[in-house]
């Protein structure tokens, strides 16, 4: 989860690596099939692919499943519009304006770092068990992602452009549309790519640790009621979550970003 | 992760799985919550007008010991009385003691080792109804210690060995010192280690422990691996009252109808689940994922309708004893 100063968008998507990335993940299931039952890993708390599957398959049938399946994408969803428009419009805010900029540096830089899930016994006081305290986790670490990368975008701005536009007279609102929204653009989606994933981890993890309606209560639950396979069966499900959450965001960025050199890869930067 | 065990008891407030430092922060914070948020926005919820039932959260646990709620929510026993009862499950009963406290739960589930530690640092809370105690039958009860060793016959055997608990300085480990102690061992002789119920079966597979306390569903798990069960609950006090409904002070005070209303509605369940086993282990499907071929094997907790003063009197000389408080509770106002 590194981030990159210099914003990468999409990626080649070629076929092959597709195929060999598929194979990777069936020699993977079929590993954690024959482990388990050469005994190799105690099939009691390591169960194989197949006993898994079959789980999923009895988690699919619940209507509680789905209950939670929509309670957790709501969540994460909620979360990530309030950290993607508060970050866009507080990044373009403050790195428009110097000494605001100046003034909240350090703060940023103060509050930035504190892990999230620190803050669940404030989260719980405040707010109870609900989805609000999870939002809140939710809200905190993906909204820095945002935030920091667009102020890295405003401050990228290109200095000629700058000097051009103020030479065509652009107004104050004609220069956010056509130099620094252009520019923080890729920035952003960068941004948005993080605070995608990071959202799901605290969704996830406040449901998990604080009992907040979702799929890391099932899981929790399934733990608790010793009911093994359940418990990696809702697992996977939140893996698959994460890996189309990804794939949504990066066809998103590709298509935002169509005019952009990173993405236009047959023209020459 | 765990914190080391021989650090004061000053932080545990829940039986249930939770890092110590974890449950520390929320104690820490429900204080501040107690001293200096009541009254704000955490008004509980004041007498309805007449025909509309008062909304009612409660802080559960996903385990077997809180059927007898479900089942009579299922029932209709809160309905009955205007209650609109709502069950929010916490992940560690951690949560639930800090949530009471602040309104967000009217009511709230926790073992009585818990509620007499928060009590003993000042948390305003109150009992408002039984939760579960032990079956009384030695062989077969809802808790006990669990060992894969066959050398180790009586809990005499643990000293010198390393027994799990879920959380240090509380019920589990109290019991597992007091039957120790009965069997004419050295309790201090024992040593404790910390993990979740569901973790401990593998980590005596792996040898990391000697023995374990497991509730059920693990209890009847770890029987039907041939592990053998050395002692339980009943051991300690064959009424051992483990669990009780509790609200804050500040509800028991300010809407008394309400909180009466509540208790005979949990008396009625209770009574109800203790006469209805059936119908209990077919309410666990509702909210655990404990198979049915468990269910149907699992040993089922006794849920009197009546707080059994002494038996939780008992625990409290045990606390005491075992050094997690340093005086005598006061029941006269910790109990209704």
């Amino acid at each position: 989860m590194s981030r990159s100063s210099v914003p990468k968008p999409g990626g080649a998507g070629a076929t092959s690596p597709v195929l060999l990335g598929l194979l990777g993940l069936a020699g993977f299931a079929a590993l954690l099939e024959v482990l388990p039952r050469l005994g190799i890993l105690p099939a009691e708390y390591f169960p194989p692919t197949s006993t898994i599957a079959n789980a999923l398959v009895d988690e699919i049938g619940r209507p509680a499943f789905w209950t939670a399946f929509g309670d957790t994408l709501r969540t994460w969803a909620t979360g990530l519009l309030i950290s993607v428009v508060g970050g866009v419009v507080l990044g373009v805010v403050i790195g428009a304006v110097p000494f605001l900029r100046a003034a909240t540096a350090s703060t940023i830089e103060f509050l930035r770092p504190i892990p999230s899930v620190a803050l669940i016994p404030l989260a719980v006081v405040l707010l109870g068990t609900g989805m609000d305290s999870t939002l809140l986790l939710v809200v905190y670490a993906s909204f820095w992602q945002v935030l920091v990368q667009v102020l890295h975008g405003v401050a990228d701005v290109d200095p000629v452009a700058k000097e051009t536009a103020h030479s065509y007279r652009l107004g104050r609102w004609a220069r956010v549309r056509y130099l620094v929204w252009p520019t923080t653009l890729p920035y952003a989606m960068t941004g948005i790519r993080l605070a995608a994933s990071v959202a799901l981890i605290l969704t996830i993890t406040g449901e998990l640790i604080i009992g907040s309606p979702g799929l890391g209560r099932e899981i929790a639950v399934a733990q608790s009621s010793g009911a093994v396979p359940a418990m990696y069966a809702l697992v996977v499900v939140t893996g698959l979550i994460g890996v189309v959450a990804n794939l949504v965001t990066r066809t998103a960025e590709r298509r935002v970003l169509v005019w952009h050199p990173s993405v236009r890869k047959e023209v020459p930067v | 992760m765990r914190a080391a065990s021989e650090r004061p008891p000053i932080t545990k407030v829940m039986e249930f799985p939770m890092t110590r430092r974890f449950a520390a922060l929320l104690l820490a914070a429900a204080l501040a919550a107690a001293t200096t948020a009541c009254g704000g926005s955490s008004t509980p919820p004041s007498s309805p007008p007449s025909g509309q039932p008062d909304k009612v959260n409660v802080g559960v646990i996903a385990i077997v010991d809180v059927a007898p709620i479900y089942l009579g929510k299922q029932q209709g026993f809160f309905s009955t009385r205007s209650i609109d009862l709502n069950l929010q499950t916490a992940q560690g009963g951690a949560a639930i003691v800090p949530a009471v406290v602040s309104g967000q739960y009217q009511f709230g589930f926790s073992n009585v080792v818990s509620l007499l530690l928060a009590q003993s640092r000042q948390l305003p809370i109150r009992v408002v109804s039984n939760g579960n105690n032990s079956t009384g039958v030695p062989t077969a009860d809802f808790g006990g210690i669990v060992v894969k060793d066959p050398s180790i016959t009586s809990p005499k055997g643990l000293e010198g060995k390393k027994v799990a608990t879920n959380t240090l300085k509380n019920i589990v480990d109290t019991s597992v010192k007091e039957v120790v102690k009965k069997d004419g061992g050295d309790p201090n002789k024992v040593s404790f280690v910390e993990l979740p119920f569901p973790d401990m079966a593998a980590a005596m597979d792996a040898g990391r422990v000697d023995a374990i306390f497991v509730v059920e569903p693990f209890l009847a798990a770890a029987k039907a691996k041939g592990w053998k069960q050395i002692a339980s609950y009943a051991d300690v006090d064959p009424n051992l009252c483990v669990a009780l409904y509790f609200t804050s002070v500040q509800l028991a005070t300010s809407n008394p109808d309400l909180v009466k209303r509540f208790t005979d509605a949990m008396k009625e369940s209770l009574a109800y689940a203790d006469t209805h086993p059936d119908e209990v282990r077919a309410v666990l499907g509702t909210y655990t994922q404990i198979s049915e071929e468990v269910r149907k094997n699992l040993t089922l907790p006794k849920w009197p309708a009546e707080i059994n003063r002494d038996a939780v009197a008992r625990l409290g000389d045990l606390a005491v004893e075992y050094g997690l408080m340093t005086a005598k509770p006061d029941l006269g106002t910790l109990l209704p």
